[in-house]
This record gives structure tokens, sequence and C-alpha cells, in this order.
């Protein structure tokens, strides 16, 4: 038996160190402070609660099967964030859906197809997104994230939910820093469009 | 900068909070532009409203369906190290003492492997000297216990017949114990039960 450590207060370097000892507690603890976020990342690209829980397992399996490979010069959470990314944007890949809009999907060619893959808010009662129908700005935001290509939404995820730094965000999506800078300005410039819009109504 | 409206990417930077020697006239440009400074506001508005998005839970099982996937392998060093560290005394003085007593016996052991090893001669006639004085006095034991048993006659007899004789009486005497023994647990595991 392991002897008792205090996880939550070390480093995710030296939480990694630990789990590389094969201490389970040490995987937890990893679990534990990145569930939410990687979670979060994939719910936000796929917008389905099982979907995502489902890739968002893929995800830490993937990091955890292979905790022996990670290299300390990088954060752990960058390689997390990087294989959520990768595991949700080959999901919208193979379901052939670049944007997961409220209105359906742009490669929808009749209304049974429009119905089928539009985001109804009202009959998701259960889903995450119930959390957010108190505050009407937060509501419209998701909204409004939900209708951005996703390579924005994950750029723009990364930056302002995340906290990352542009340069975090290029290494962790294997992207130019220019590429990254003009993503996420659009993606501001569209939510802002569309909150806008949603002024506009009110 | 005073004849323009700031651009896309100037308004981003002060979004982002960029420092240095070009932000200055951006932020001055700001103070003295309205139409820049709502510009900039309602950008900032959008950034705070990502900022305050909150994390989604995940189900509560979540962390055992991902942990019954992961392969956790405990190297034999770690698990070694780790029944050492239990071992190991928490306080100082007792730490003190346990660090004391094991330099002690590391050091008498050392000095006695180091002696066996000059002295292989002398270890293995001391070692021969014992075994055969543990033999003589294995054979007075079982001797005394067979002549009291069975009488001096069945001593001799064993005395005559050798070694293979005395290990198979002493073998039988073994087996006896054993089965009283076993005996004696079987009925007090019975009686517990019955109880």
């Amino acid at each position: 038996m392991a002897p008792s450590l205090d996880l939550a207060n070390l480093p995710d370097a030296d939480v990694v160190t630990l789990a590389q000892q094969g201490r389970e507690a040490a995987f937890r603890e990893l679990l534990r402070r990145y569930e939410r976020p990687v979670f979060s990342l994939i719910f936000r690209m796929v917008r389905d609660r099982e979907i995502s829980e489902d890739l968002a397992q893929d995800t830490f399996i993937k990091v955890l099967n292979h905790i022996d490979k990670y290299r300390p010069e990088f954060k752990l959470s960058s390689w997390l964030f990087k294989i959520a990314n990768n595991v949700a944007i080959d999901h919208l890949r193979k379901r052939q859906l670049d944007t997961v809009s409220i209105d359906g999907s742009p490669h929808a060619s009749s209304a049974a197809e429009i119905e089928a893959t539009s985001f109804d808010l009202a009959a998701r009662q259960e889903s995450a997104l119930d959390e957010m129908e108190a505050r009407e700005l937060g509501n419209a935001i998701e909204r409004a994230i939900a209708r951005l290509r996703p390579e924005y939404r994950s750029c723009i995820m990364l930056r302002h939910v995340e906290g990352r730094s542009y340069e975090e965000i290029a290494a962790t999506l294997d992207l130019p820093l220019g590429t990254v800078k003009t993503y996420i300005h659009r993606a501001r410039h569209e939510l802002r469009e569309a909150l806008e819009d949603v002024k506009g109504h009110g | 900068m005073e004849h323009r409206h700031l651009l896309p990417d100037e308004i981003d930077q002060l979004l982002d909070g960029e420092a240095g020697f070009g932000v200055a006239p951006l932020i001055a440009h700001i103070e003295a532009c309205p139409a820049c400074r709502a510009e900039l506001a309602e950008a900032r508005q959008v950034v705070n409203a990502l900022e305050r998005l909150p994390h989604f839970a995940v189900s509560p099982t979540f962390a055992d369906k991902v942990m019954s996937q992961v392969q956790v392998f405990e190297p034999w060093h770690v698990t070694a190290l780790d029944t050492v560290k239990q071992w190991v005394p928490t306080s100082k003085p007792a730490r003190a003492l346990a660090l004391a007593t094991t330099s002690v016996l590391a050091l008498v052991i050392s000095v006695l492997t180091v002696w066996m090893a000059v002295r292989l001669d002398a270890f293995l006639f001391f070692f021969e000297l014992a075994s055969q004085r543990a033999r003589a006095a294995l054979f007075d034991a079982v001797g005394g216990a067979i002549a009291n048993a069975f009488g001096s006659a069945a001593v001799d007899a064993l005395r005559a017949g050798g070694m293979t004789a005395a290990l198979g009486v002493t073998g039988f005497l073994a087996l006896i114990v054993v089965a009283a023994v076993g005996l004696r647990a079987l009925v007090g595991t019975a009686r517990r039960r019955r109880t």
C-alpha cells in the first residue's frame, strides 16, 4: 500500500511522476483536476452530453495509458486539450458536421435532415445547457459558440474559458501562431455580431 | 492615430491586455475617441461573458469508467520502497533510534560476513562441530523418548539398524503428533460451530 500523499497540493508534473510510478491515486487526481475542463471543451464542440462523455473518456484513456510517454517540458493540460480537440474534431468529421447549428447542419438537404441535425434547446431539458438558462447572456453566448466553425470554437474556448496564451493554443492545436490569432479574432467578431442580434431582437 | 479609428487588431491587443511600447498610443486614443471606446467596451463584454462560462460536470461514474480501462502497473521497486517506508517511524527521535539500530546491525552483519569470507576454513570447522553436537543431542532426545515408550531394547535395535531406522521412527512419531493435533483442531472447530 502506498503511503498517504497530499496529491491535491502537488503540481501536475509531480502527480504525473507518481502516476508513472503506478500509483492509482495519482491517476484519479489527474482525472479530478481535468475531467470538467476536458468534458466542457468537448461538449461545446460536439453539443451532445452522452457522446461528449464517451469522447472525454477516450481522451483520458489515451493519455493515462500513455502517461509514461509524457514529456515534462510540455504542460499536461496542453496534451489533454490537444487529444480532446482531436477526438472532437474527428467525431465531427465522421458525422460530417462542420457546424452544429441550432438551425441544423449546413449539409442538410431536406427538411427532415434539418430537423434531425438542429440544436433544439427546448428538447434538451436535461442537458447541461439547462445550467445556462438562468443567465441570458450566458445562454446567448453558448448558442453563438455552437454556430462557430469547430476550429474557431476550440481556439476561443482555450483562450477565454481555459485562459491559455496564444502560444500555448498554437502548440496545443498544432497551428501557426498567426492562424490562432486570426481564428480568435474572427471568433470574437462573430460572437459579437451574434450577441448584437440577440440584443437587437430583445 | 488621432486621424483614424482603431483597427480590429489594435482592439484585440487592448482586449488581450498586451503591454509594451505600441500600446500606449492605443490607450491614449481610446481615452479620446468615444466610438473606439464603445467598440472596445462591446468587445470586452463578449470576452467577459466567455470567461464567465462554467465548466460542465461529468456523470458521477465517469472516473470509475475511465479507470476500468486504464492499466495501472506499479513497478517492483516502487512496491519495495513503499513497504520499506511503512516501517520507517514518523517521529524524529524514533527515526534516529531506528537508524542507529539499523546501522549497528548492518555493521555487525558486515563484519561477520567479512570474517566468514576470510576465515572460511574456521567457519566450516565450527559449522561441522555444531552440526555434530546437534545431531548427538537429537539422537539422545529421540533415544530417551523411545526408551521410555518401548524400553531400552528398542533403542539398541535402532542403534543396530542405523540412521534409516532412526529416521523412520522419528517420522512415525511426528505423524502421530500431527494426527493428534489435527484431530484436536477438528473437534475444536466442530464445537465452535455448534455453539
